[in-house]
């Protein structure tokens, strides 16, 4: 256990050397000078040769590649996210102020669409095949094809323009939360009941479980200790794919609810061409999405003994 | 496998002969007619610059699903020839590619795909790079999966051990046997092609205007949402329909797929 736990930490190391060298890549071949387009925002239009020279220095965009990715790496690993090359406030800060709007959203979310996707998929699966069934199913499919986008766009049309119970723009009351966790949520649970369905049905052919009905062992016990730890596998497998589909939804949530959260942060920081507060924001989310990743590994791991570190 | 070529064929269908329904020219501005409701001469009505939503919905096809198409291409190339470079190449081959893929996988593909559009600058070459880049992970592990399987079969053994080179065996003995698998993870990427196409779109980072995209027009609708709604919904309803219909011929395909496996 110990050996596949270093294994996997080693590996997000890498990975996430990886993406800190794309990251990086990535801003050294944005088109245009950006020591240009620093000096735009910060002076006003008119720059002399100096000033460029000087922000050009300040960034480490006159020296080789990997020099500067040393240069631009070193402040990160210390903590040290830099100032907005915008307003030349620290970026840090306000990455917390943004990450206060969004992790309860994104929690709230992922807790509403459990709350539907757990009993539609146990309602569904009490007799397969059946209209309940089929319907449930249908509903997930649809789900899942709908864009958050627009599904957001059309809660505020019904919600807000039409019926006007629920505010539709910004982040002052509680209220204000309901209709983007509601769009996030109805994602979320049109998945998982399509995940933990077919988990269901599959843990349901375990070749040992008529032998334990022959033999009296009530069913209710039967569903839980035989059928749901087996179910459970691929929902726990999938909660990372989960994580991602929330975290993407949220890009576009925040925005068209003009939340001041991480995805808004990140789409204004990058209209803006604020490179530190991109970089800031991409970093931030890939350690946390990796180490949740190798939390969720860990967990399916202990889980599953059939899971040995070959079969990676 | 009929559900997936009657998909294609449809789709194939509207892409070539859509425009040419279009009773207006989707870029035609109009602008004493703008805004109008659905009926008459309009038939889902007009949009804020006077034209006709029809013309544009019927002409983004071609943005919305080709481009969806072509990067869901791009992203099966890639990710095939990485799978079978990991699953061929040895263990060293195999760590480097296989790390690579994790890499990939570390972000949510949509937020990179945002990102690297954003900061390469808006337009559809950004978009397709964009888009392929973040989305070939999954045909990788695919390939890398059914390849080390193969590896150990009696056909692909004798073959190396007669000295048939590896990129022979990779056409003949391991593509055909990959093809069903990434078929079914092509109609999935397809479909999140067109999701992330739109929502690209929707954000201001995908195609520009004044080209007919679903999730550009989306754009332009959701400022006049008081005053025409329904502008805003036959985007949306196009790309719900195309992506439900992608989603169910790929279950289709795999439950065909799981049958031919079983017996």
């Amino acid at each position: 256990m110990i050996r596949i736990a270093a294994d996997l930490i080693l590996r997000a190391f890498v990975v996430l050397t990886g993406v800190a060298l794309a990251t990086f890549a990535l801003l050294w071949h944005a088109p245009g000078d950006p020591a240009l387009s620093i000096a735009e925002a910060r002076y006003g239009t008119v720059v002399s040769k100096e000033v460029l020279d000087f922000i050009r220095a300040e960034a480490g965009f006159d020296t080789g590649f990997w020099t500067a990715f040393w240069a631009w790496l070193s402040p990160l690993l210390a903590g040290d996210f830099g100032q907005s090359s915008v307003t030349g406030r620290a970026v840090w800060p306000d990455l917390m102020t943004a990450m206060s709007y969004t992790l309860p959203l994104a929690l709230v979310s992922l807790a509403i669409g459990l709350a539907i996707s757990v009993p539609l998929a146990l309602i569904a699966t009490r007799r397969p095949g059946s209209w309940m069934d089929r319907g449930a199913v249908a509903l997930a499919s649809v789900g899942v094809a709908i864009p958050a986008f627009w599904l957001g766009l059309l809660l505020i049309l019904l919600f807000a323009v039409q019926l006007g119970w629920l505010p539709a723009m910004g982040a002052d009351t509680r209220a204000h939360a309901v209709l983007p966790a509601l769009t996030l949520a109805l994602g979320v649970a049109a998945s998982l009941t399509r995940i933990i369905r077919s988990g269901i049905l599959e843990a349901r052919t375990q070749v040992f479980l008529p032998a334990f009905r022959r033999r009296g062992i009530p069913p209710r016990n039967i569903a839980r200790d035989h059928v749901a730890p087996h179910a459970a596998i691929p929902v726990i497998t999938v909660l990372g794919l989960e994580l991602a589909f929330l975290l993407e939804g949220l890009v576009v949530v925040e925005v068209i609810f003009a939340r001041p959260g991480l995805g808004s942060f990140l789409v204004n920081a990058i209209y803006a061409r604020d490179f530190p507060k991109v970089q800031a924001v991409v970093l931030l989310a890939a350690v946390i999405f990796v180490i949740v990743n190798l939390a969720i590994d860990l967990i399916y791991r202990s889980l599953d003994p059939r899971m040995d570190g070959r079969n990676a | 496998m009929r559900s997936v070529v009657i998909l294609v064929v449809v789709f194939a269908l509207l892409m070539v002969f859509g425009p040419m329904l279009a009773p207006y020219d989707p870029t035609a501005i109009n602008i004493p007619k703008r805004l109008q409701p659905p009926g008459g001469e309009w038939l889902l009505g007009t949009d804020a610059l006077g034209r006709d939503i029809l013309s544009r919905l019927l002409h983004g096809a071609r943005w919305s699903l080709g481009l969806a198409f072509v990067v869901s291409f791009l992203g099966l190339m890639v990710g095939t020839c990485v799978g079978l470079i990991a699953a061929q190449g040895g263990r060293f081959a195999d760590w480097i590619a296989m790390r690579t893929t994790d890499t990939f996988l570390a972000f949510p593909e949509l937020i990179a795909a945002v990102v690297i559009a954003g900061i390469l600058g808006a337009g559809t070459g950004t978009l397709v790079f964009a888009l392929a880049v973040t989305g070939w992970m999954r045909y990788a592990r695919v390939a890398r999966g059914i390849g080390l399987s193969l590896a150990t079969k009696g056909y692909v053994v004798q073959a190396r051990l007669a000295g048939m080179h590896p990129l022979a065996i990779a056409r003949w003995h391991y593509l055909p046997s990959l093809l069903p698998s990434l078929t079914v993870v092509w109609t999935g990427m397809f479909a999140r092609a067109i999701l992330g196409i739109s929502a690209l779109g929707f954000l201001g980072f995908g195609v520009q205007p004044p080209l007919p995209e679903w999730g550009t027009m989306l754009l332009d609708a959701r400022i006049h949402m008081r005053s025409t709604p329904l502008q805003m919904i036959w985007p949306g309803i196009a790309v719900v329909v195309s992506v439900l219909a992608i989603n169910l011929a790929g279950d289709a395909l795999r439950d065909v797929l799981a049958e031919q496996e079983s017996p």
